[in-house]
């Protein structure tokens, strides 16, 4: 039999053969990415893979993850869905606004967006936050994944013009796409210095650690705006 | 102050509360397109932390939160259905050419090799390969049908080749016929990316050529990035792999990327390559942005490549002097 445990809000472990992460399904019987469908007392969950997905990753290494059954979220660099979909299935009476600026990803992207109510696709630039400010209400968790430069700067844009006093940052820094020479190290701290200082009021980081195993080279970070 | 929304224009008084609201109809084709109107203007912003839903509510544009949100969701996705059909940009074409292409040539390849072992058994002194035994098969079948015309008639006769059963003939017949039907596309490929290459960058393709023009814009992924990238890119742009190594560890660093196949570079002898590359590097560089933003022909731009090919040939006319010993190999023994 399968055993079930809760992570987080909305977040589970299922046991069945083996340890998986997963969340309720809200699109019973379709699968978005070829993941596995488990039923568990009557309900559907979809299985997730934390190394397709930051977040997931983040899961496993023991974030906390902020997000309630009606959290508004701004989910930044959408892909094409694989991660949007499970945030979906935990933000049931949500919102995901996700923001992707690939027309191709955002083509696989709108079949799941059709399917599920809570998500709102943006094909937009998320360095440039005002080109979408007129859909996006003030959200409570901005999740970022874009794979840019300038990560911080972008993450710290879009905090400014909609993230909650009391929202949160969820970020995945990619290592490889700030300087492909540097050491990794050196620029999580660069990095997350300039999430501290470089803009007014700046955030507050509450964790920050590697995705390894799941992902190499890669910093989640939690952080909220500073008091 | 004002403020724009997606679902309509708001008069807002100093306190936060709306004062008067010119409303969109509820369509969502038309709500869309202003939305889509909106993403460019940076004007009437709503401020930091607005409550959009709240203030559709408070002006009466829906009646409840969970209409709001479904109207949206609408809009949204109508919105991105149209960014979407119009992201299908002429660059995007021949990108799409250019890739189907590199397949249809690694599938050929094969194919033909195939081919060439299999009929090798029943006719190995026939001396073709690719599309040439392809079409002598489709033609001849077995050897013993060479029409005695034809130059191999000879050698057909006294091959040590084994009979070719009917049932085999058949498979092989079709077999060539599918390669020469995929050599026949290519010739399609090529002549579309051509002929689109001299409408879409005149100048690009008068430097480059068009193949070779097209391959860059592939590789860059739009004539845009293209016209955006700094020539020294366009100098590596497909020499990845050597430029990282470049970058990470003390390797030497890449001369010429995808543009090697530039006759101008090829044909150089390898001293001048480096500096060819460069100066040619230059001017695609100009000829992208020409393209890009103007898309008018300027006839001046090949006259000063081959200027500056020639001057580079001239002030380079023999090879460099081998470095003496004595220069970077002592430094490792000293080391150790």
């Amino acid at each position: 039999m399968a055993e079930i445990r809760l992570l987080s809000e909305g977040i589970f472990e299922i046991t069945k053969d083996k340890r998986q992460l997963a969340t309720p399904n809200l699109d019973p019987g379709k699968v978005v990415y070829g993941e596995k469908l488990v039923s568990v007392e009557g309900t559907e969950y979809r299985t997730w893979d934390p190394r397709r997905s930051k977040l997931g990753a983040m899961v496993l290494k023991k974030f906390n993850i902020p997000l309630r059954k009606d959290s508004k979220v701004l989910y930044l660099g959408a892909a094409s869905g694989t991660t949007v979909s499970h945030v979906s299935d935990i933000v049931f009476e949500g919102a995901v606004y996700s923001v992707e600026f690939a027309p191709r990803s955002m083509r696989d992207f709108v079949g799941l967006a059709s399917r599920r109510k809570n998500i709102f696709p943006i094909l937009a630039d998320a360095g440039k936050p005002d080109s979408y400010a007129h859909i996006v209400e003030p959200v409570d968790l901005i999740f970022q994944d874009v794979a840019q430069p300038n990560q911080a700067e972008i993450a710290a844009r879009n905090a400014i013009r909609f993230l909650k006093r009391d929202g949160y940052l969820l970020l995945s820094i990619k290592a490889r796409s700030i300087d492909t020479a540097a050491s990794p190290k050196e620029i999580f701290t660069e990095e997350v210095k300039k999430l501290e200082k470089a803009f007014e009021p700046g955030f507050e980081i509450l964790t920050a650690r590697d995705l390894v195993p799941y992902h190499e080279d890669h910093l989640g970070v939690l952080a909220k705006l500073k008091e | 102050m004002k403020i724009s929304t997606w679902f309509g224009v708001l008069e807002m008084g100093s306190k936060g509360e709306i004062l008067a609201s010119e409303l969109f109809p509820k369509d969502v084709r038309e709500l869309a397109l202003h939305s889509l109107s909106l993403r460019d203007s940076r004007q009437n912003l709503p401020p930091e932390g607005f409550d959009l839903k709240a203030a559709a509510v408070e002006c009466r544009f829906v009646d409840s939160l969970s209409e709001y949100y479904s109207l949206l969701h609408e809009v949204t996705l109508d919105t991105v259905k149209i960014q979407i059909s119009g992201s299908l940009t002429p660059d995007q074409r021949i990108i799409q050419a250019v890739e189907a292409l590199d397949d249809i040539n690694e599938t050929t390849n094969s194919l033909s090799e195939r081919l060439f072992e299999w009929y090798g058994g029943y006719f190995p002194e026939s001396g073709l390969n690719g599309e040439a035994l392809a079409l002598f098969i489709v033609k001849y079948g077995s050897r013993e049908n060479v029409a005695t015309d034809d130059p191999l008639c000879l050698k057909a006769r006294d091959s040590m080749g084994a009979k070719l059963e009917a049932a085999d003939e058949m498979l092989l017949k079709g077999f060539a016929e599918s390669v020469c039907s995929l050599y026949e596309r290519r010739k399609q490929i090529e002549a579309y990316i051509e002929s689109n290459m001299e409408v879409l960058a005149p100048n690009l393709t008068t430097i480059a050529g068009p193949m070779l023009g097209a391959r860059l814009i592939s590789i860059a992924g739009s004539l845009e990035k293209l016209a955006a990238f700094p020539s020294s890119t366009i100098q590596v742009i497909g020499a990845s792999k050597a430029l990282f190594k470049h970058l990470r560890s003390r390797a030497p660093s890449p001369k010429h990327g995808v543009i090697f196949s530039h006759p101008l570079i090829n044909t150089s002898p390898w001293w001048v390559r480096g500096k060819v590359a460069r100066a040619l590097a230059a001017k695609l560089s100009l000829a992208a942005r020409i393209d890009f933003y103007s898309a008018k022909k300027d006839i001046s731009l090949e006259g000063a490549l081959e200027e500056k090919i020639r001057k580079i040939r001239a002030a380079n006319p023999r090879p460099p002097q081998k470095r003496q010993e004595g220069g970077a190999k002592p430094q490792k023994k000293r080391r150790k």
